[in-house]
């Protein structure tokens, strides 16, 4: 008699079937347009004449087509921008959310629905913008002030949930109650335990508010071009191995935002 | 000499009122527990003592400093919860050295404080391993060398051992009560478990309702409780209704002796199940209920 196979290693068969296809379906148009950008041509199904790094260099800004369109100082000024949005979220976000999950105050309702009603289309909020501030909402600061405000939500969002895994008020207490002062607690005890929560919000702040168009592209005016602006311009009127160079940048540099973020996360937070 | 005293202590929410008018004194290296139905204020207390709650009558002094406003971070109190409340973020040993580093000692002896707390407790062996990863016993371990490791001016537990079983509940106190007598440790045992608090504890107060209803040691408490609140609570009593009259304590079906004789009126006799002696009659048929009761009730409660 052959045994039948039981519904469990079934059941992981499958689960392991869709993750592989849904994962396959994910990254392979990403690796594929990786590999494209350093292609001659892309004119059949698999692109021919490797290694060129034209398109990057055209994207970049360095050649004489890419001059007009590329990027350029524009890319360092882009990380600056999503790492300031970044920054005020971790400031104001991360007490926020402390202050939602550990308090019962007057008030706390509607700050709730405050912290996620940025929650938005940028385009909306750019329109707000340029009405009560037109002339500085297309500034460096406009932009940074922008993208924390749109992007607070996922940062307020996630590391309450990390909050609310955590005993909060007897964690405090234990600390207090040792001779830590408040504040003292908050930095040593309370933010390095929800630091997954605060990591993983940054992560998303980060990358959410590099990529961030609507917004961008309804306040800006003039000064370094942002990145999401640069990547509108060669995705839509660029040849597609260009696009598929300023993509890959994209992903390269959000790759690179997540190892560092993950070895500060690591290394950062350590306390002796 | 008394080490806490909490001098009409009350607390209230808004027109709740936690707890009232509250006189209660810790001995210096002695072991107080608190114990009450859940909501009767023991928590309240705990956390007033901690400073995490400010009186909204009374005064809270240690030794003879008055304490009532000063935050808890200078008050130099160990608190041991039920959930352990280690800081995952550190490793055993520096959960243990945290206070002691907040106090500003040097890095080397808190390090040796800390072990000697871990040796002290039996687990040296884990002073480099993630809290998370211990088990539960383990962890209320470590929780109280953390407390202990400030040499507090009183130790606060509060059901520390309400998570864990049976079997190691039973060796965990018996460690935990005979090491703090060894070190000399003045501490406040919060329980619901009465029975922990008998066997752990020098004094019990018994709170009821936001009131102390008696403090004793356990013996007093079980064998000459102050009402029938008390008599209910710590251990299991049989209750009796009562008419007290010139002398004697009438049952109904039976008359006795009373212990005090300089009052009357109605009365509830208090008998323990092991104040109670059946005889082997060879008249078992003409045996009769007052047979029962071998010794007289140690105490009559006027209601």
């Amino acid at each position: 008699m052959t045994t039948l196979r039981t519904p469990r290693s079934l059941g992981k068969t499958a689960v392991t079937l869709v993750t592989g296809l849904v994962l396959a379906v994910l990254v392979v148009p990403i690796a594929l347009t990786f590999v494209s950008s350093f292609a001659q041509s892309a004119t059949g199904v698999v692109p021919t004449g490797f290694v060129t790094f034209e398109h990057w260099r055209t994207a970049l800004g360095l050649t004489d087509v890419g001059a007009r369109r590329g990027i350029g100082s524009g890319l360092w000024f882009s990380v600056l921008l999503a790492t300031g949005g970044m920054v005020v979220n971790l400031v104001v976000g991360v007490p926020i959310a402390y202050a939602l999950t550990r308090y019962e105050f007057r008030g706390r309702e509607w700050l709730n629905t405050l912290a996620v009603l940025p929650l938005v289309p940028g385009i909306i909020l750019g329109i707000a913008f340029l009405r009560t501030y037109p002339d500085n909402a297309g500034t460096a600061f406009g932009l940074v002030v922008g993208y924390a405000l749109l992007k607070s939500p996922y940062m307020v969002l996630t590391v309450q949930s990390a909050f609310q895994s955590m005993d909060l008020r007897q964690l405090e207490e234990s600390a207090r109650s040792l001779g830590a002062s408040w504040p003292r607690t908050f930095v040593t005890v309370i933010v390095p335990n929800a630091r997954g929560g605060i990591l993983a919000g940054s992560i998303i702040t980060w990358t959410l508010a590099a990529a961030e168009f609507n917004f961008t592209y309804m306040v800006y005016t003039r000064g370094p071009k942002p990145f999401s602006l640069f990547l509108y311009e060669n995705i839509s009127r660029a040849p597609f191995l260009q696009s598929a160079a300023a993509i890959s940048m994209y992903f390269c540099l959000v790759v690179a935002a997540i190892l560092v973020l993950q070895t500060v996360g690591r290394h950062g937070f350590t306390t002796t | 000499m008394v080490a806490v005293e909490l001098d009409g202590v009350g607390k209230t929410y808004g027109d709740e009122v936690a707890v009232e008018a509250l006189d209660l004194t810790v001995a210096d290296g002695e072991i107080l527990g608190v114990v009450g139905p859940s909501g009767c204020g023991k928590t309240t207390t705990l956390r007033t003592i901690a400073g995490f709650e400010t009186p909204t009558a009374g005064r809270v002094r240690f030794a003879d400093e008055d304490v009532t406003h000063v935050p808890p971070e200078r008050r130099n109190v160990g608190l041991v919860f039920q959930s352990y409340a280690l800081f995952d973020n550190m490793s055993v040993l520096a959960n243990v050295a945290f206070g002691p580093k907040m106090q500003g000692v040097e890095k080397a002896e808190r390090r040796d404080r800390a072990m000697e707390l871990l040796e002290l407790l039996d687990i040296a062996e884990l002073a480099d391993r993630a809290p998370e990863t211990l088990s539960g016993g383990q962890q209320q371990r470590v929780g109280l060398a953390r407390a202990l490791a400030i040499e507090p001016n009183i130790l606060l537990l509060d059901e520390p051992m309400t998570g864990l079983d049976a079997k190691l509940k039973d060796r965990l106190r018996r460690e935990i009560g005979s090491l703090l007598d060894e070190l000399g440790v003045t501490a406040l045992y919060v329980t619901h478990d009465q029975e922990e608090a008998m066997a752990m504890c020098d004094r019990i107060a018994v709170l009821n309702d936001g009131r102390l209803e008696q403090v004793g040691t356990p013996r007093e408490i079980y064998e000459s409780p102050a009402n029938e609140f008390v008599a209910g609570f710590v251990g299991s009593a049989n209750l009796l209704d009562a008419q007290l009259d010139d002398g004697t304590v009438d049952l109904g079906f039976a008359r006795l002796d009373a212990v005090a004789d300089d009052t009357s009126g109605d009365a509830t006799v208090v008998v323990r199940p092991d104040d109670i002696v059946t005889l082997l009659s060879r008249h078992r048929t003409d045996a009769r209920a007052f047979e029962a009761f071998q010794a007289p009730p140690r105490e009559e409660a006027s209601s």
